[in-house]
């Protein structure tokens, strides 16, 4: 059991890092009152890992999500992906976010295929690519299927889908399961932990679950609240499959949890 | 019990939609054959159905309107064409944008609004001065009439698309121009459906309008020229046909969306 504590230093950077985030801030004017909803976040992602951040309602993590992913600039800062830095959305950095945003006019398998339509490869190349990504989330008898007519779960499994699809460096991940039962839950965890895997796939996972953060993460950062920043950062070398009451387990959530409420 | 309820539904399913026609058509036909209203205010059911099988069918010149419909629908059938279509062709685009970009909503917004204040009918004296009497006028009723609900509807579709499939879209590597047809317009599509019907249905009335002013042709025409001389029953042959027509051309073009677009089809 290894623990590494404290933040890295600001702009360090190791060879092998695919993203780093360099003392990120944002500001928001609400009522034209500036607030600050994130403060000097500083972390970095090894290629393969995969990352967790953690935090209580409010803290700042969709934004930083939404940061990640372009979807917005930060006040200050700046985020760099494979050295480059990032200024708008792309197919490097594919979001899986809470919400259903399949398209609704669209087939399970047009959703999958729609990110590769855009690119080059001829269809055969994308049909195989689709098919393979259905077998993998298990919606191969479904592919005809439109968005409405699936349950929530079979959702999030073409969400899933749609975006490995496109091998993105970076899977990026807001909550994706948090409106899920607690069996589909689970299954959906084994889900991406065996694909991410398999694919050997980047992730930046979201969640304010403290045992599902312990349950999948290679590495949990931690983020306090008001104004939003990374505490702690904690690696998780527990062998998988990881079961939330294995005194281990019960060890990083102790240690969480201190980190959230002190 | 469950299947006594279930044979009732069939039942009122069934019957229900007609009780009201029939019962319509009753009165209409005990009214006139009784002699509560005279013939010269309201004709027989039989008589209105000669006239019309007449003008639809029967040898041109073989009586007063015999067998004008065809061409009189046709010609109705082009000025509604192209009207409507100049006025998809303003509306769709300009809505869309109005829904997009705030700034676009802003340039256009309190204008076309001010417009839309303006009585359509208004327009006819000032639209037959500017176009004279016949297709022009009319043209420019349709297409100014049909332009208000299709460009509402699609503003509201375009600005009421979930933020977070146009964030997918371009996260999955979607541009302007791909995300406008592939992402943006089926995103709209139910809204832009509505508006569309919408403005085909308004579309016939203000044709009437256009017609009624002494053009020689199109179903509004037949309409104003039996009213000069009396015969009713070729005017609720007129009002009926221009409901059928307009009902078909509705058809179609639903017809025709579901057809081109995967969304017109699946978002019902």
């Amino acid at each position: 059991m290894i623990l590494s504590g404290g933040k890295e230093a600001t702009g360090q950077t190791s060879p092998a890092a695919i993203l780093e985030a360099i003392t990120v801030t944002m500001q928001f004017e609400v009522n034209g009152v500036k607030k600050k909803v994130l403060d000097d976040i500083n972390f970095t992602v090894q290629q393969g890992e995969f990352t967790c951040i953690v935090g209580q309602s409010g803290c700042g993590k969709t934004t930083l999500l939404n940061i990640l992913a372009g979807f917005i600039i930060p006040t200050s800062g700046l985020v760099r992906v494979q050295g480059r830095p990032i200024r708008k959305p792309g197919p490097d950095r594919c979001v899986v976010f809470q919400d259903d945003t399949l398209f609704p006019w669209l087939t399970v398998h047009e959703n999958i295929a729609f990110g590769l339509k855009g690119g080059e490869g001829n269809k055969r190349q994308i049909e195989e690519d689709v098919n393979r990504f259905l077998f993998f989330v298990g919606l191969l008898d479904y592919r005809n299927y439109l968005p409405r007519d699936l349950s929530g779960g079979m959702k999030q499994r073409v969400e899933l889908a749609r975006v490995l699809v496109l091998k993105p460096l970076i899977l990026l991940m807001d909550e994706p399961f948090a409106s899920l039962d607690y069996r589909t839950r689970w299954e959906m965890q084994d889900l991406l932990i065996s694909l991410g895997h398999e694919l050997s796939q980047t992730i930046i996972f979201v969640t304010h679950d403290v045992d599902e953060a312990i349950t999948i993460a290679d590495k949990i950062e931690i983020m306090a609240i008001n104004p939003g920043t990374i505490t702690e950062e904690l690696h998780i070398t527990q062998e998988r499959p990881r079961k939330v009451n294995q005194t281990e387990c019960a060890f990083y959530r102790d240690r969480i949890y201190r980190a959230l409420w002190n | 019990m469950m299947k006594k309820t279930g044979g009732n539904k069939n039942v009122s399913h069934t019957i229900l939609p007609w009780i009201i026609p029939s019962a319509f058509f009753g009165a209409w036909f005990i009214v006139s054959s009784t002699g509560i209203l005279p013939t010269y205010l309201l004709p027989e059911p039989v008589t209105v159905i000669g006239t019309a099988n007449t003008y639809v069918f029967a040898e041109p010149g073989s009586a007063p309107y015999a067998g004008r419909f065809l061409q009189d629908a046709t010609t109705s059938l082009v000025r509604v064409f192209f009207g409507f279509s100049i006025a998809v062709a303003a509306g769709l685009p300009l809505g869309i944008l109005s829904g997009r970009v705030a700034a676009i909503n802003r340039l256009f917004g309190s204008f076309i609004n001010g417009l839309r204040a303006i009585p359509g009918i208004t327009w006819l004296p000032i639209a037959m001065i500017w176009l004279g009497i016949g297709m022009k006028t009319t043209v420019f009723l349709v297409a100014l009439a049909a332009f208000f609900p299709i460009y509402l509807n699609a503003a509201a579709g375009a600005r009421q698309i979930n933020p977070l499939i146009l964030r997918a879209g371009a996260m999955m590597g979607v541009g302007r121009i791909r995300g406008s047809y592939a992402v943006l317009l089926p995103g709209a599509m139910p809204h832009i459906m509505t508006g569309l019907r919408l403005g085909l249905g308004i579309a016939w009335a203000y044709l009437v309008l256009g017609e009624l002013t002494g053009v020689p042709d199109g179903l509004g025409a037949v309409i104003m020229d039996a009213r000069m001389i009396g015969r009713i029953d070729m005017i609720i042959v007129g009002m009926i046909l221009i409901a059928i027509v307009g009902k078909v051309s509705d058809a179609l073009l639903v017809t025709f969306l579901r057809i081109s677009f995967k969304s017109a089809r699946r978002m019902q």
